[in-house]
């Protein structure tokens, strides 16, 4: 692994053990995937899919994080990389939660409830 | 529409030009269309045969444009911006020459210089134009330009990368300049909120031709912003802490990090309106599920942190000048850093501000609005530094410092009449207004214009070796501070009397008095714009005069001002050791600042490369041809596009090497050069005496 800010190479880390957290990475990752096909597929009930998906998806993301960008809370520099994932985590949490909040707000005085989009659909032309 | 798509050309025929609406129907309107596409094409024509004539094809294309120098690249985008500008400042006086013409009655409500639809091309074209092509290029190549220099580095830490932002930004240009020629632009204002520009209202190429240029250039900026905060992070002088970086480069990293998080909601958000109008998906109808107001909430998810980003760095550039050109040294930079810092994270919270009228129910509206008075908090902080570093300095008026004035005139305005605005209930009062209108450019023309143009002012000499004019120079500022006043403070007195935004046409005779005013503001608009280029060619005329080999002609204390002028491709003979902020001021203090390194060695710089000129055409190619549906050419250049990263990718690169000997030599003839020249002091900085080698008695800052 390559020492932050130096371009050096870190000779405590070896590539074999370099090779093994990315394969290990991988693996991971596609059974996750795998999973959250198999649990779309299946016939669990609706909420118990959306649960195992989002589930199998968070996860992935940290499967990525440790494994593929290398983030942990030691290391100089790894912790200063974490902390960028947080902020940005804290950004996507505003923009995301925002939304939530305003749409739903919206579509309540939309009167855009799911009977109403699900009518909607059935009936092109209600209005 | 669709039912006669040629296969080679699309929807392309000759029906599309100005010239044949012409034909069609001779008026003031489609004589203002056709001329404006005249100019563009005799423009293109006399530039070619110039470049020609002169023999520079060959220059710009080895100097320029496959150079991955980011100083390049920085003075490619401002050139950029000001060919943009020209256009967008024209538009802006037809606009208002077209108001004051456009008083009809209530039997023939229609009046004026163009037709309707024409005037809302304007608006569209002026608002995209400003925003995307003159705002956004100003700043990124300024930062392009100094940021590099001021953290001790010698280019981005990612250069072809950079290249191919530019040519994504310069594409995105492209199409909206041929779309001056070559069909319609689309009339939706420039936020084009749906279900107005959804397939059904909009069916034409218009709305198509800002999606395109918005995808474009927005990935390309996307990637500036990733750019900026890696060489921030990584390529650092060694000794240049965070808290030793002068503010321009705080500033920057404030807009890198907005850069990053907020153009890809804008890249969404078009693309969704994309695929609603190529795809037939319902994302934002009125049909079938869709929700338009989504299409805003995640427009000004971009929208507002936008803003930001274009006044993030003039607040940079200010800090620079007011510390520079008063002799003193920034007062509170903690208190700046920290400024900024919450202004790139608060700007996340406030975006419902923009809507607040269209429907959401009070609490949620409160809960922005008080978050938007927020964030006028740091900006007033940052005001009051910069008039404590001012207060008791030996200030000189120069330039940059009129454009500062202008400022605090004027962008205190502007910002009140933001937190009136950020009120909901009186925003229901005037939201729609010429209020708006006047309100945001208010903050734009002084905050944006003027601090890019101050700016470029300062770091002008660093680029090219010459001073600007000061006369001329001062002259343009002043005619841009008066001509603001004139054409924008009209407008709050109109949009308070009613006078919606964006109208063709009014009936009301009392609004005429401010329209005329407003209409004279144009014309000093476009004085200023001439002076502007008129200052540019006469100080080149008389660049021996202005010449400033020493390279430090303001007696800066920023490590950009230790170079010559102008500055060598590889900006430091040795890469600096920092020891403290303001590390150029300090061995002014310390005493001779200009000895040179001891031992030279070899340095490496990123070779010329096509690869972002490449990309370029291959993105203009498929932004042109989804316009107009010529699906082979789209195909073919989207492939190109991943494909040629990929031939790059598998192709080893020698960088090129600057050997020490040429380094030396030409090191060896600055420093010698710098100890020949007469020293000037403050009193001389106007004068020819000023050759960058200032009176180092006199530093204080
Ligand atoms: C320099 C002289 C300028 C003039 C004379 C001018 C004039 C105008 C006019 C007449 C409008 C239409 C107002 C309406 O809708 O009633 C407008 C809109 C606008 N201007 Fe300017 N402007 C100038 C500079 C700028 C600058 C420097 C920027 C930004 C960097 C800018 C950004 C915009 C935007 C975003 C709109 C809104 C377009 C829309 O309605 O979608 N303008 N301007
Ligand atoms: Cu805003």
């Amino acid at each position: 692994m390559i020492k932050p800010n130096t371009g050096e190479l870190d000779p405590q880390e070896s590539a074999a053990s370099e090779i093994k957290s990315y394969t290990t990475g991988f693996i991971a990752s596609l059974l996750l995937t795998v999973g959250g096909f198999a649990a779309a597929l299946s016939d669990l009930p609706t909420t118990w899919k959306v649960v195992l998906i989002c589930v199998a998806a968070l996860l992935q993301i940290i499967t990525h994080m440790r494994n593929f960008l290398h983030l942990s809370f030691s290391g100089g520099q790894s912790r200063e990389d974490l902390l960028l994932v947080l902020f940005s985590a804290i950004l996507l949490t505003i923009m995301a939660g925002g939304t939530w909040y305003i749409m739903s707000d919206l579509s309540g005085r939309m009167h855009q409830t799911m009977d109403s989009v699900a009518s909607a659909q059935s009936q092109p032309h209600s209005r | 529409m669709s039912g006669n798509t040629s296969p080679i050309f699309g929807n392309l025929n000759w029906n599309v030009t100005p010239y044949t609406d012409l034909l069609q129907h001779v008026d003031s309107s489609t004589i203002v269309g056709a001329g404006a596409a005249s100019v563009l094409v005799f423009g293109a024509i006399a530039g070619v045969a110039l470049f020609t004539y002169m023999r520079w094809w060959g220059p710009l294309y080895r100097i320029w444009l496959t150079s991955p120098d980011a100083k390049k690249i920085g003075i490619m985008y401002i050139a950029l911006a000001l060919v943009m500008l020209a256009r967008g400042i024209i538009e802006g006086f037809v606009m208002r020459a077209h108001q004051a013409t456009a008083l009809g009655t209530l039997a023939q409500p229609e009046a004026g210089l163009v037709a309707p639809d024409h005037f809302s091309q304007l608006f569209s074209t002026h608002g995209t134009i400003m925003i995307f092509f003159v705002a956004m290029p100003l700043l990124i190549g300024l930062i392009n330009f100094v940021l590099p220099q001021q953290l001790g580095a010698r280019d981005m830490a990612f250069p072809v990368l950079n290249q191919v932002s530019l040519g994504l930004t310069a594409a995105g240009a492209a199409l909206i300049m041929i779309s001056l020629l070559v069909g319609q632009f689309g009339t939706g204002g420039w936020t084009m909120y749906p279900p107005y520009t959804g397939i059904d209202f909009s069916p034409g190429e218009g709305v198509d031709y800002w999606l395109w240029a918005i995808l474009i250039s927005g990935m390309g900026s996307t990637l500036t912003g990733m750019n900026f905060a890696v060489t921030i992070f990584k390529e650092r002088a060694p000794g240049m802490h965070f808290m030793r970086m002068p503010l321009f480069c705080w500033t920057s990293l404030c807009v890198a990090i907005m850069l990053v998080y907020a153009m890809p909601a804008l890249t969404v958000s078009s693309a969704m309106l994309a695929l609603d109008r190529y795809a037939g998906f319902h994302f934002f109808t009125n049909a079938a599920g869709g929700n338009m107001m989504n299409y805003a909430n995640i427009f000004w998810m971009f929208g507002h942190p936008e803003v930001y980003i274009l006044i993030l760095p003039a607040f940079g550039v200010f800090s620079e000048i007011s510390s520079t050109f008063s002799g003193k040294r920034l007062y509170g930079y903690t208190s700046l850093v920290i400024a900024s810092m919450s202004i790139a994270v608060i700007s996340f919270t406030v975006w419902l501000h923009h809507f607040f009228t269209m429907g959401q129910s009070a609490g949620v509206n409160i809960a922005f609005g008080i978050a938007t008075m927020i964030i006028g908090i740091p900006t007033g902080v940052k005001i009051y530094d910069w008039m404590a570093t001012m207060w008791r300095g030996r200030v000189r008026i120069t330039t940059p410092i009129v454009y500062l004035t202008g400022f605090f005139l004027l962008f205190v305005i502007g910002g009140l009449s933001g937190i009136i605005l950020a009120n909901p209930s009186i925003d229901y009062q005037v939201h729609n207004s010429t209020f708006l209108v006047a309100h945001f450019h208010n903050v734009i023309i002084p905050g944006v214009l003027y601090g890019m143009l101050a700016g470029i002012h300062y770091w002008f000499p660093k680029a090219f070796g010459f001073r600007l004019s000061e006369t001329w120079g001062r002259r343009t500022a002043y005619l841009f501070v008066g001509g603001f006043i004139f054409t924008f403070m009209p407008l709050y007195v109109l949009g308070m009397m009613g006078f919606p935004r964006r109208s063709p046409t009014f009936q009301n005779p009392e609004f005429l008095p401010w329209m005329y005013v407003a209409a004279f503001g144009g014309v000093l608009m476009m004085c200023a714009l001439a002076s502007l280029m008129w200052t540019f060619w006469t100080s080149y005329r008389n660049r021996t005069a202005l010449a400033v080999p020493g390279g430090d002609p303001w007696n800066g204390s920023t490590l950009e001002w230790s170079s010559p002028a102008p500055v060598p491709e590889w900006t430091f003979p040795q890469i600096p050791q920092i020891q403290a902020r303001g590390d150029w001021g300090e061995a002014k203090r310390a005493g001779d600042p200009w000895k040179g390194p001891e031992r030279y060695t070899d340095i490496e710089m990123p070779a010329n490369t096509a690869h972002g000129l490449l990309i370029a055409g291959a993105a203009f190619a498929l932004g042109f041809a989804m316009v107009w549906h010529i699906w082979w050419l789209a195909i073919l250049s989207f492939l190109a596009i991943p494909g040629m990263i990929a031939l790059r990718g598998m192709r080893v690169i020698t960088p090129k090497i600057i050997p020490a000997a040429e380094v030396e030599e030409a090191d060896r003839r600055f420093r010698q050069q710098v100890a020949s020249l007469a020293s000037a002091t403050r009193a001389d900085e106007e004068t020819e005496r000023n050759r960058g080698v200032p009176d180092l008695s006199e530093f204080a800052g």
